[in-house]
């Protein structure tokens, strides 16, 4: 992240010299470059992405052929027949025509339809779910972020004591486990055998005959599904937190403006918060906005274990049938939210740190 | 110069006993290999409106002494037995045995304390104008609109332009610029003493030129109550009334600015002040004691210098002298401190450290 700022420099002061004209002046802005950069990022993602799913065994032609055969006793032929009648994709095209056409159409904003359940745009199918993610994902990343960040600062000050020792080892065992394993710990002792949460009723995003509303009951029940995302969400990140921070934090009470802060008389509150927390944690909000994106990604398993209507369960759905234009969908969606995450670190840590110059 | 219109604070309100004494401090640092015994029994007065300049190579105890008397030692620190006695206006306290709260309103209000590393002294993410207000509030002062006066005030002592520095962070000023601003602000509770460590390491020649002449100022013109912590004895024979010399955790030799540098009576001083090189001078020989420091953890028996001093005898390696008088105000704790004063008369110190001071105290203009 301070990279960018860095390597800007020279540009900048040799800038300086003459006087830019306006196109320069906004091709030489920071943010102006910067999301430039994103955009080309993603350009290359989706590229690779593209290529890469149709390199998967099968195409969704013959996967929904092989399933006709095998639910419904078709004969090749005919189940060929009907598949071709069904999907309105030329998969027979040149691989570069439909690559053109899909950029093509990703420039005009459209995302393509569904395969499998043909007259469903990718967009509304995104729409429909990504909120879900968001909440379930946002929710559970603020959450670890804080409370791991406030155990790692307790951890610092009390190092080598018993809650050091104690949190130490909860947090390098629950981040060396998979998520998915914690979540199905989750659901076998929590609802299989000491049974205090009803898996079931906890099943999908939201209640029956609940609607989305700006209502407590609604933002109630919404959690009360989303628990166990969330629960997973915080016990698999939490760990990296505290420990990030406890280093980040040891760091910091070692440096000599914490002395001289002390020596000032300051109150400790003041010192903990402003002096060695601000610090300690400014590390950590890059890996944060980092980390949003690998939750996003991460959610695939969650959420199809969970059974979790969100964009991962879409996503898995989409594996399974070969659905290229949803699977695309929904990789872009991820490679935007990581690089949206890191646009956001890089402007946000001019703000938080003011070494860093941003523009 | 703004400096008249500050509220110098005057150490006369305690019946002319010292703002700060000593008996008998001791502090050691429990280590894996042991105890590091770093003060071992210091007795000191710090008088009002004197500077006293603490000497000595690295690890003879003279930071660890700053530290203590404003308890910022770590917590592998032990300081016990000993007295820190702190007096201002007729009351008096044991430093040692302040609380936590009062501790901490002790900090800077009262003694505060400029610190070697002043590149690091100030928080990165916080404006100078916020870290004073802290400095302010911590001690009860809210009034922003006097604070800022009074910062004013004090960054134009230090010369500084205050429009400029007020509202920077660290990183946008120079390191001579923060070790003025940190010196700034350590006068902005008008503490009764100042403690400076190493002040100008780490500075270049010219920065070092300007930081001295304001140390100087604040001495002369303001009678300020310093301690000065320095391995730079030019510096500390330009600053001090009185000098300090420590090794290996005590106080060997203890007398005026003049007397420590013309007529050292201990070996230690003497031989610090023969390795000081000169700067016209240069083609005399420069003497540099053998040896290292003591191992703190496992002192030698007897004197502690005597392993690496010429005038040492059996009873040096068996008895360890204390401070005697060997002139009015003057002190050594040395078994021989005649045959040091008898070399000196053979090897006069010919560009001794007035000389040295003579050449480098030439003011240097800063712009």
């Amino acid at each position: 992240m301070t990279t960018t700022a860095t390597t800007s420099e020279p540009f900048s002061s040799a800038q300086a010299a003459s006087t830019p004209t306006p196109l320069r002046r906004i091709t030489q802005n920071f943010y102006v470059r910067r999301i430039a950069k994103a955009l080309f990022t993603i350009w290359i993602v989706i590229t690779i992405i593209f290529f890469l799913i149709r390199l998967l065994p099968g195409n969704p032609v013959e996967q929904y052929i092989a399933r006709l055969i095998e639910t419904q006793g078709m004969d090749y032929e005919n189940a060929r027949s009907q598949a071709a009648a069904l999907f309105a994709i030329d998969l027979d095209a040149p691989l570069w025509k439909q690559y053109f056409d899909y950029l093509v159409n990703l420039l005009q904003g459209n995302l393509g339809v569904s395969l499998t359940s043909p007259g469903t745009s990718v967009a509304s199918i995104i729409a429909r779910f990504l909120p879900w993610t968001l909440f379930s994902v946002g929710i559970g990343l603020i959450l670890s972020f804080t409370v791991g960040i406030l155990l790692g600062l307790m951890m610092a000050y009390r190092r080598e004591g018993v809650l050091d020792h104690t949190l130490t080892i909860f947090a390098s065992v629950v981040s060396s486990i998979p998520n998915y394993l914690i979540g199905i710990l989750l659901v076998v002792w929590l609802g299989v055998q000491w049974k205090v949460l009803p898996i079931a009723q906890m099943r999908g995003t939201m209640s029956p005959g609940v609607t989305p509303s700006f209502s407590l009951a609604f933002l109630q029940d919404a959690l009360f599904h989303a628990f166990l995302p969330i629960t997973t969400y915080v016990l698999t990140t939490m760990g990296t937190w505290m420990l990030s921070m406890k280093g980040s934090t040891v760091g910091t009470l070692g440096e000599d403006f914490v002395t001289v802060a002390r020596a000032r008389g300051l109150k400790d509150w003041r010192i903990t918060t402003a002096y060695v927390g601000r610090n300690a944690a400014l590390p950590l909000f890059t890996q944060l906005t980092i980390a949003i994106g690998f939750v996003v990604g991460g959610s695939f398993l969650i959420e199809t274990l969970f059974q979790y209507q969100g964009i991962g369960y879409v996503l898995s759905g989409a594996i399974a049938q070969r659905d290229y234009p949803v699977m695309q969908g929904v990789f872009l969606v991820i490679t935007v939210s990581v690089i949206l995450a890191n646009l956001l670190a890089d402007f946000l840590y001019g703000w938080l740190d003011p070494r860093i110059k941003v523009g | 110069m703004a400096k008249n219109k500050l509220d110098w604070q005057t150490g006369d309100a305690n019946d002319g006993r010292a703002p700060l004494s000593l008996e008998n401090v001791h502090v050691a640092y429990n280590t894996r290999r042991g105890k590091v015994r770093a003060i071992r029994g210091v007795t000191l007065d710090l008088h009002a409106g004197e500077s006293l300049a603490l000497i000595g190579e690295s690890g003879s105890g003279k930071s660890t002494l700053g530290l203590a008397i404003v308890r910022l030692l770590p917590d592998t620190a032990e300081t016990a037995p000993g007295v820190i006695t702190y007096r201002r206006n007729g009351r008096e306290v044991d430093v040692l045995q302040l609380k936590p709260g009062e501790l901490r309103e002790f900090r800077w209000s009262e003694c505060a304390m400029v610190f070697q590393a002043a590149l690091n002294a100030f928080n990165p993410v916080l404006k100078v104008w916020a870290q004073a207000l802290d400095t302010a509030k911590a001690h009860g002062w809210h009034d922003k609109d006097a604070v800022r006066r009074r910062l004013v005030e004090l960054l134009e002592f230090v010369q500084l332009d205050p429009k400029r520095v007020i509202d920077a962070y660290p990183h946008e000023l120079s390191g001579g610029m923060r070790q003025r601003v940190l010196i700034a602000l350590s006068l902005l509770l008008n503490p009764q003493i100042l403690i400076l460590d190493e002040p100008t390491t780490a500075l270049d020649i010219i920065t070092q030129r300007t930081i001295i002449k304001l140390l100087r100022e604040l001495k002369e013109d303001q009678g300020f109550t310093m301690i000065f912590i320095s391995h730079d004895l030019a510096i500390a024979a330009e600053l001090a009334d009185r000098v300090a010399t420590m090794y290996a955790g005590r106080v060997v030799e203890l007398g005026a600015s003049d007397d420590i540098f013309y007529r050292p009576r201990h070996p230690y001083t003497l031989g610090l002040i023969r390795a000081v090189p000169t700067v016209t001078g240069g083609f005399e020989q420069l003497f540099s004691i053998p040896g290292s420091p003591p191992d703190l953890v496992d002192l030698p028996k007897g004197c502690k210098f005597h392993p690496r001093c010429a005038f040492a005898t059996e009873r040096c390696k068996q008895e360890e002298p204390e401070l005697e008088e060997v002139g009015p105000g003057h002190t050594a704790a040395c078994w021989h401190w005649h045959e040091v004063e008898a070399e000196l008369r053979r090897n006069p110190l010919h560009r001794g450290a007035l000389n040295l001071t003579d050449v480098i105290a030439v003011d240097v203009e800063v712009a």
